[in-house]
């Protein structure tokens, strides 16, 4: 037993030194960081202590970005975790013919890049030529500013990435509802369940662990999808309405140069995000079924 | 037999360990490839934006100068986007050699970035070009590109002037004279409202890029000032009644439904479309709009404030040198003196719509003087230039932060969720804490 030791460490290395290199080396930096402040050109940085960390505690623009980002969370929840899995119980169980179809059609976007789809939604939404104002104009109303008004932006945004994230996560969840044990089913059709008590007791059970993955992953990763479209369109705006944590770091770290607040900020946003897995992990986890 | 394999795997994971460990390291670059001096030109012309133009006069120099290559790299986003790339870029110590930087950001390159002082570069080693800059340019057009000290930080390439391109067959629907535009902001005001309740399409657009150019020529066309010097400090001065009546005149056409408040593709996308009668940007993109079109467009100079003076900011980029050694400097020089020639500056001209920098091209047979000629919409920009003033440049390492507090503003300004003379007041507050 203790001969295998020393090959599985090696075994471990390469996964360690990229973790080590490329996660918690940039990591303790920005920490560093954070501590200075610094343009990132100038040969000096000076040294101001915990000053970044008051100004941001203090400041407004972190309860606006806490906000936005609650928001950016909320509507990506809807569109990349209600939604796939809806679909993908649709997908699995009710619809009997053309699945490949279904299947290849909603998975699509999902290989278009954002920039692209930031581009083609660009279009759709223009208020005074695009289609969906077209689409408006038909029922006699005229079209809101989608990337101009405080919460539509939000939405606006969201939908891009929905639109490109959903069939990933529809795939992903698809997998799950397939390997329901079809049993399990039949017995509860034999005694006149109804679908959405099948889905209730039998399908989200089983279903759990894979759910929590596309929950958690549409939590942490949807924000990071959304820096590019907000990035390529409104640059934070409309009067930082569509700013969030994630953003917040790159416009003070690269729009603005002050890289000591930036970093101040990632740091609090690292927090945050940690907060978060530590109350999925007290609560979620604990209801999950796992096979084994 | 088996052991011996277990240990060559494990000699193979950490052969592989390493080489991952080695594969990060920085291939040098070499400066000369062969004998040819490469140089790298960043510039913001996207395909719509000339960029056309600005392949061709780079294949045009390397064909005639074979010892030197350019390579170009466009920039999205602007002059801003092309700043923060070059600061990303020299922070790891990779710089451009020739970049086109904005006027708005003269203060903050000269004071945090490290350029090549030019003049001094022509005095030390190509003393034949030491006239090159006084002989080919007006003071007040090389006085653009001189910090306030009068330190000469670049050579003057693009210059623009904010317009007003309009739809003459919109105008023609509502009732308006194609032949007769606004002429003074409340002509604007009046059209933008005939033209929407007349035919029901958008009346006015003005631009809103990620800075405050056309802006800035509205406040100060009507008496107002972007900022101010006070015992030696930059502060807000954008603050005043005259700024803030500029900016709820457009305010109220954007509440009235006849101005429209969107990002810039959106706007510009319904102007093309025939969507929108009129839209206040540069003349810059007069080449564009005139191939995308489906209508004759036509451009009217900015309009006037009744009984004030116009003032308009020179729009557009000078060229600045960042090569380190002197066979890069060198080649960056020659370049430059390519790109500043009458026949280069023609072309450039023709492909996007800028103005150019020196005297002696409107007249040049060869080039723009038949160009002015023929389109009328040229000679509506170039009557305007006699007005230039500096676009405002705000200093010291916060400048760009204040550039966004304006950007913000602007969205709660036209928004309507504020009067401009609260909002402006409030922001000139929280910029002068900053700057």
């Amino acid at each position: 037993m203790q001969k295998a030791r020393i090959p599985a460490l090696f075994f471990l290395l390469p996964a360690a030194v990229i973790f080590l290199i490329f996660f918690y080396w940039p990591l303790a930096q920005n920490l560093y960081l954070s501590f200075f402040q610094w343009n990132m050109v100038s040969p000096q940085m000076k040294f101001v202590g915990i000053a970044n960390y008051l100004e941001v505690l203090g400041s407004m623009e972190l309860l606006k970005n806490l906000g936005n980002t609650l928001m950016f969370i909320i509507v990506l929840l809807i569109l990349n975790f209600l939604l796939p899995y809806l679909y993908s119980y649709i997908l699995g169980h009710l619809v009997k013919k053309y699945n490949f179809f279904y299947r290849s059609a909603l998975f699509l976007p999902s290989t278009i890049s954002l920039a692209v789809a930031s581009i083609l939604f660009l279009w759709i939404y223009n208020p005074l030529a695009g289609p969906l104002s077209i689409i408006l104009s038909g029922f006699g109303l005229e079209s809101p500013r989608w990337f101009k008004e405080n919460i539509l932006v939000i939405i606006a945004l969201s939908t891009i990435i929905g639109w490109k994230v959903f069939g990933y996560n529809l795939i992903v969840m698809l997998a799950a509802m397939v390997a329901v044990p079809k049993e399990m089913i039949e017995a509860a059709k034999l005694e006149n369940a109804s679908d959405w008590l099948i889905f209730k007791k039998i399908i989200l059970p089983m279903t759990a662990p894979t759910a929590v993955y596309v929950f958690t992953i549409t939590v942490v990763f949807g924000l990071q999808y959304v820096l590019v479209p907000v990035n390529m369109l409104t640059q934070g705006g409309p009067d930082q309405g569509s700013s969030n944590l994630v953003y917040i770091v790159y416009q003070y770290g690269f729009i603005f140069f002050q890289t000591g607040k930036a970093a101040a900020f990632a740091i609090l946003t690292m927090l945050a995000y940690g907060a978060f897995l530590l109350l999925k992990n007290k609560y979620l986890d604990k209801r999950i079924h796992y096979e084994n | 037999m088996k052991s011996w394999k277990k240990t060559l795997a494990v000699i193979c994971v950490g052969a592989m360990t390493l080489a991952l460990a080695g594969c990060g390291a920085d291939n040098t670059k070499k400066v000369s490839d062969g004998g040819k001096v490469k140089i790298e030109y960043w510039h913001v012309a996207s395909e719509s934006f000339g960029g056309t133009t600005v392949k061709e006069l780079v294949a045009d120099f390397n064909k005639t100068h074979p010892n030197i290559e350019v390579v170009e790299k466009y920039n999205p986003d602007m002059y801003k986007g092309l700043t923060q790339n070059l600061q990303a870029a020299m922070a790891s110590g990779k710089n451009p050699d020739v970049v086109q930087m904005g006027w708005s950001y003269l203060n903050y390159a000269a004071e945090n970035l490290k350029y090549t002082d030019i003049p001094k570069m022509i005095n030390e080693k190509v003393p034949a070009d030491k006239d090159f800059l006084e002989k080919n340019y007006l003071p007040n057009v090389l006085a653009l590109a001189q910090t306030d000290d009068g330190k000469q930080i670049g050579i003057p390439y693009s210059v623009s002037v904010p317009v007003l391109f309009y739809n003459p067959e919109v105008f023609e629907k509502a009732g308006l004279d194609p032949n007769n535009p606004p002429k003074t902001w409340a002509e604007v005001q009046k059209a933008a409202k005939q033209i929407k309740e007349k035919t029901g399409i958008m009346g006015f657009f003005m631009q809103e890029y990620a800075d405050n150019w056309a802006q800035q020529a509205l406040i100060e066309s009507n008496g107002g000032k972007m900022l101010k010097k006070e015992n030696g400090k930059t502060k807000a001065a954008f603050d005043s009644p005259e700024a803030a009546d500029a900016y709820q005149l457009l305010a109220d056409m954007v509440k009235d439904g006849s101005g429209l408040h969107a990002t810039n593709e959106e706007g510009f996308q319904a102007y093309l479309s025939g969507k929108l009668g009129m839209v206040c940007t540069t003349i810059g993109k007069r080449a564009n709009f005139e191939k995308s079109a489906k209508f004759k467009v036509m451009v009217a100079p900015f309009p006037v404030f009744d009984g004030k003076q116009l003032q308009v900011p020179a729009g557009g980029n000078f060229l600045m040198v960042f090569s380190k050694d002197d066979a890069k400097q060198k080649a960056a020089w020659e370049f430059i003196k390519y790109l500043e020639s009458p026949a280069a500056l023609a072309k450039w001209s023709t492909g996007t719509g800028y103005l150019p920098p020196r005297k002696d091209v409107e007249q040049d047979p060869n080039g723009f003087k038949k160009m002015i000629e023929e389109n009328k919409n040229i000679q509506a920009a170039l009557s305007t230039m006699p007005n230039l003033v500096k676009w405002a440049s705000f200093p010291g390492a916060n400048g760009l932060q204040a550039e966004q507090m304006l950007i913000d503003v602007r969205d709660v300004i036209l928004s309507g969720k504020q009067t401009a003379a609260e909002a402006l007041h409030t922001t000139a507050e929280k910029v002068n804490s900053i700057l």
